[in-house]
């Protein structure tokens, strides 16, 4: 809620909050970065939780969006963003009272392998869409999400398609002389 | 069948049992529907014909952009970026330009013209998609007259849109750098005609519309959510400030010299289809303000900036200068490449704030761009809206929240 003070609805200063976020992250922490567009820091899956539960507590209650990234082939290879807006509560029909509202970015880098990270749809039902898209684009596991299925694809889908690996066209899918299961016409010797 | 739809239908809770008490039946609305707007699957759990639970089902549109955009040059990929939210074009190709010109940090070389015109046409296609929806809403709720009357101005902004750029629909006239093409002669005059026209067409319309009984009976009270809901589904845009929060990406976060323009940002208070319904009429007006102040301002100069590394140089020069024929060249062979670095960057879409994070790794293509489409978001809130009405409200609900599929599926 917001507070009287600030109507920003966020009570301290963004670099308070980067400090509270960074302890409340604790051994998960990799770093922080002040970017021109918003604050933003980067964790492993395991932090998430209390920071999210911090951040929202700091007034960082809309969840703008979730997104995925591949970096592969670096290390570590996925990168879950997340990217937070303190919206005030209450009487807001000035817009004058909204500007510069303060943003928020988290990086999660979970594993390469079997990359997991635990799911926000308890928190916001918002996130239960994006959540979805990215396991069906990526194949991030959300741990605890209630209906983990794909989104955008069929559900009989192979491959997550956004990852760097699979190719423009799809795998299989590419272009064969002759048609797919058809014969190559021979080619003719003189 | 798909594993969701099998899900629901071999569940014994919710197929058709008459004269028991869990009288209910698995209706699955679309994605043929017209009322859908596009291609939109709704499963609903019918009680009669009180929705008990709505889950959509989407991906009907799905065409790969994101991957698409991530294997074509910078300058490239504004055209597939155009085709996700088709009912806005340039709103989309504005968001992408934006992010990747501050990733080159060319953002503040941008040529005054150039602004004013972003600013200008994106107004336009403001007006253009809100018109679309004001026309088909209606056409939604029983009322066809107004549909005529709002596809007849949406026209004439498309026969500008023509006229400047040679397309109606996905125009790609944003570039890295600043604008395809300067606008040909005789816009002015053609801009002038809207800007006279538009205000009296515009109440017009809303003299059939708002007050009328018909409109009014069928949405007010209608897919009410309050403004912690609000924010908790994500909601931005006229949605969200139809509960009463007057947060305005052009506003919030200014881009396009959007903080020196005199403009109101439009809300209202009770959250129901009506008042997202007012909303969007308001603000037609308010971007007819934009525009006005931008054709007053309209200031000469080129359109684009003059770095030959980036924008190619212009078709007259290319006949005679070698070093001009190899620069094109090289724009057009291999592109320019971006700095290495990641950022968000929102415009404010005719749905809502449209985002895009964009990644470089360094190359000549994007390494990833992340969208966030607003009509994802409003798409997923009708789980939440649909529940509790009958199955004609819930078409006005999917109609006041104006979801595009193009962006929601991309």
């Amino acid at each position: 809620m917001p507070d009287a003070a600030s109507p920003l609805g966020v009570r301290a200063p963004l670099s308070d909050v980067v400090a509270m976020l960074t302890q409340a992250a604790g051994e998960s922490f990799i770093e922080s970065a002040a970017c021109d567009d918003m604050d933003e820091i980067a964790l492993r899956p395991d932090g998430l939780l209390p920071v999210v539960t911090a951040l929202r507590e700091a007034g960082f209650n809309h969840l703008l969006d979730i997104g995925g990234t591949d970096h592969h082939p670096l290390s570590p290879r996925f990168e879950i963003s997340y990217i937070f807006t303190a919206m005030p509560l209450g009487d807001q029909r000035d817009p004058h009272r909204l500007l510069n509202l303060k943003r928020m970015r988290l990086r999660v880098f979970p594993d390469d392998v079997e990359p997991v990270v635990p799911t926000m749809a308890e928190l916001w039902p918002s996130a239960d869409w994006p959540e979805r898209e990215i396991f069906d684009l990526f194949g991030v596991h959300f741990a605890g999400h209630p209906d983990l299925r794909r989104l955008l694809n069929p559900d009989d889908w192979k491959g997550y398609p956004l990852r760097k690996d699979y190719p423009l066209r799809g795998l299989d899918r590419g272009f064969v002389p002759g048609g797919r299961g058809g014969a190559v016409p021979p080619v003719r010797e003189s | 069948m798909s594993a969701g739809l099998s899900a629901l239908v071999n569940n014994p809770d919710l197929t058709l049992s008459p004269g028991d008490d869990q009288d209910t039946l698995v209706l699955s609305m679309g994605p043929q529907h017209p009322s859908t707007h596009g291609v939109l699957r709704v499963m609903l759990r019918l009680d009669g014909e009180m929705v008990l639970s709505a889950e959509p089902e989407i991906g009907f549109l799905h065409t790969g952009i994101e991957k698409q955009a991530e294997n074509l040059f910078w300058q490239q990929a504004i055209t597939v970026v155009d085709r996700a939210d088709y009912l806005a074009p340039l709103s989309n190709s504005l968001c992408y330009v934006l992010a990747a010109e501050h990733l080159l940090g060319i953002d503040g070389q941008i040529p005054p013209r150039a602004r004013v015109l972003r600013v200008m046409f994106t107004e336009l296609t403001r007006i253009a998609s809100h018109l679309v929806w004001l026309g088909t809403h209606c056409l939604d709720l029983g009322a066809q007259s107004i549909f005529f009357y709002a596809f007849e101005m949406r026209e004439r902004i498309l026969s500008i849109m023509e006229f400047v750029t040679g397309a109606r629909m996905h125009q790609s006239w944003f570039r890295i750098g600043g604008l395809g093409i300067d606008v040909p002669k005789g816009f002015l005059e053609r801009m002038d005609d809207f800007i006279d026209r538009f205000p009296e067409r515009l109440a017009d319309m809303r003299a059939i519309v708002e007050k009328n009984v018909i409109i009014v009976d069928r949405l007010v009270g209608v897919g009410k959510i309050s403004q912690q809901e609000a924010i908790d589904w994500g909601l931005t845009g006229p949605p969200l400030r139809a509960t009463g929060i007057a947060y305005d990406v052009r506003r919030a976060h200014p881009y396009c010299d959007y903080e020196t323009y005199d403009f109101d940002v439009p809300t209202q208070t009770a959250g129901d289809s009506y008042a997202r319904f007012v909303v969007r009429l308001d603000e037609m007006s308010q971007a007819w303000r934009i525009i006005k102040q931008t054709r007053d301002r309209f200031p000469g100069g080129p359109v684009v900036i003059d770095d030959r590394k980036i924008v190619p140089p212009p078709k007259t020069e290319i006949q005679h200068s070698m070093e001009a024929l190899i620069h094109h060249f090289k724009l057009v062979s291999s592109g320019f490449n971006v700095p290495e670095g990641h950022i968000y960057q929102a415009v404010e879409s005719p749905r809502g704030e449209m985002g895009m994070y964009v990644t470089s790794a360094g190359g000549n293509k994007p390494w990833r761009v992340r969208w966030r489409p607003t009509s994802f978001y409003h798409t997923q809130a009708l789980k939440r809206l649909g529940p509790g009405n009958l199955i004609a409200d819930l078409v006005a609900i999917i109609g006041s929240m104006d979801p595009v599929f193009g962006d929601v599926d991309r």
